[in-house]
């Protein structure tokens, strides 16, 4: 929560009765429904809810790249744009370019933004080396291991310097020994620089690890069940699971997980489709 | 240096089949010339120049034909791969075009564009055109869509996810198509001088055949058609080596 330096470039991400509606093949349907949540400016937000609730779809209009059906998304006030460069998104698979190297897969968004050869591989240098990866710059992403091209991956979303970093599941791809170094080093990235965070997981210690606030969402339509402040102290080491308060937190979070899970007992096909 | 000596031998293994044959069967010179009466024929072919003459004509037109045909389909599969509209609308076109023999079209193109260059230039294209188009469509539309948003989440307009994503996808599938058309470029080329044409190595081949009733200088145009194709297709895989590396 205490900022270690200064938050002059976070945004505030302003939810305010967001709904999303598609037209699939078997009808219309609510991915989100009067989602309302604020996330002021260098904050870490947690948001978790089972599979198919909505999150990776609030993520992308967060991102600018799906503009809901109602209600409004903004972004230090405006709404979003895709590549206005103040939002960086990070996916669930790390979605490097095959045939780039590692650096040119870290400088993809100055090239499309037409930052000038030099000082792309300068700032991608920069980047590499912020997430530990700074030996791998010429590799191709087949020679990378799943949690070295995460690293990219991240190193990506940061080379923009955005206002706002979005994390759609970043790290459940990896085990669970590498994703706690993961949780560890995020922690100290945000802390660098805070930027305001918007993390999605499925994973509770992940949520209490990390977050200022923990929205935990209902099944689809998604909408906010509940809301957990997490006020622990930082930097939050893993041992950290065990102290009473955040054992009481992550019992918190449980339960208002649990206790939407009766509205989630419907055919398993009903609950996928919209990611 | 291995790739060298089988490709020698196995040139040295089908010369000797040949030649066997045509000792075993006995066959007159207008049915099957010997190797090495095709040899003889092809050394004073070279050294008239007549050889040089033809071979140029016809050299000219697949490359034209192949640059011309190529540059379109890429451009067309582009837009096919990216527009439904432009797909419904023009495919059926496209595949008649192609379903139509180029030996029935080539002499209507002919009177259309004239007896010379152009008119072979044209057709050469025309029969180029269809795999190359239809391989770029298939390669684009082969694109990662995960990759796909990850670009449009960094805002990159549409050129640019064409030029950063979805043609250095397509590029394998692409250069298939390439692969395809560089071989068809040669028919091309001797279908048009058939429709039309004084010098070329199609040309040289009526010349033998119904002129002279000289079937080893007709083994001796044939032959040359052939390592042109070879030479072409070698040249787009070379290419192909040096820009699809994964």
């Amino acid at each position: 929560m205490t900022a270690t330096s200064p938050t002059a470039k976070a945004l505030d991400v302003t939810l305010d009765g967001v709904g999303m509606r598609f037209v699939g093949p078997r009808g219309e349907v609510t991915a989100l429904a009067d989602f309302t949540h604020h996330a002021p400016a260098g904050s870490f937000t947690v948001i978790i809810g089972p599979n198919g609730c909505g999150k990776s779809t609030l993520l992308r209009t967060v991102a600018g790249l799906l503009a809901p059906s109602s209600g409004a998304v903004l972004v230090g006030g405006a709404p979003p744009r895709a590549g206005d460069g103040r939002v960086g998104l990070a996916f669930q698979q790390p979605r490097l370019v095959p045939w780039r190297s590692t650096l040119d897969n870290v400088a993809l968004p100055l090239e499309v933004a037409g930052v000038g050869p030099a000082e792309r591989q300068a700032r991608a240098t920069d980047a590499l080396e912020r997430v530990g990866l700074a030996g791998a710059a010429a590799l191709r992403p087949r020679e990378l291991s799943g949690g070295m091209a995460q690293r990219a991956a991240l190193a990506r979303a940061l080379i923009g310097e955005p206002a706002v970093l979005l994390l759609d599941e970043p790290f459940s791809a990896l085990d669970a020994l590498t994703r706690e170094t993961f949780d560890l080093e995020l922690q100290r990235l945000w802390q660098e620089r805070l930027w305001t965070v918007i993390l999605v997981t499925h994973s509770v210690s992940e949520a209490i690890t990390l977050a200022d606030r923990v929205v935990v969402m209902t099944p689809r339509p998604g909408r906010v069940a509940k809301t957990v402040d997490v006020d622990l102290p930082r930097p939050r080491p893993v041992e950290m699971a065990a102290d009473p308060r955040a054992a009481a937190l992550a019992t918190e979070v449980r339960e208002a997980l649990t206790s939407t899970r009766a509205l989630e007992l419907r055919p398993w096909a009903e609950q996928e489709g919209v990611a | 240096m291995r790739r060298i000596g089988a490709a020698i031998l196995s040139l040295a293994a089908f010369l000797a089949v040949w030649k066997i044959v045509t000792v075993v069967g006995d066959y007159p010179e207008f049915i099957l010339p010997a190797p090495e009466r095709v040899a003889e024929e092809a050394a004073s072919a070279i050294a008239s120049g007549v050889l040089w003459e033809h071979t140029v004509t016809t050299l000219l037109e697949v490359v034209l034909g192949f640059a011309v045909g190529a540059t379109a389909a890429i451009v067309t599969g582009i837009a096919l791969a990216k527009s439904i509209l432009i797909e419904r609308v023009l495919s059926p076109y496209i595949v008649a075009a192609q379903a139509v023999p180029i030996l029935a079209l080539a002499p209507l193109l002919a009177i259309w564009f004239g007896g010379g260059l152009l008119s072979r230039v044209v057709i050469c294209a025309l029969i180029v055109f269809f795999p190359i188009a239809i391989a770029t469509m298939v390669g684009i539309r082969s694109t990662d869509p995960l990759l796909s948003e990850l670009l449009r989440s960094l805002g990159a307009r549409p050129a640019q996810r064409t030029r950063l994503l979805e043609i250095p996808s397509a590029l394998p599938v692409l250069f298939g198509g390439l692969r395809v058309g560089v071989t068809l470029a040669v028919i091309g080329a001797v279908v048009a001088e058939w429709a039309g044409a004084s010098v070329g190595l199609g040309v040289l081949i009526n010349i033998a055949n119904q002129g002279l009733f000289n079937t080893a200088l007709m083994f001796v145009a044939l032959a040359t058609l052939a390592i042109i194709g070879l030479a072409f297709y070698g040249l787009v895989v070379l290419v192909e080596r040096r820009l699809v590396s994964r």
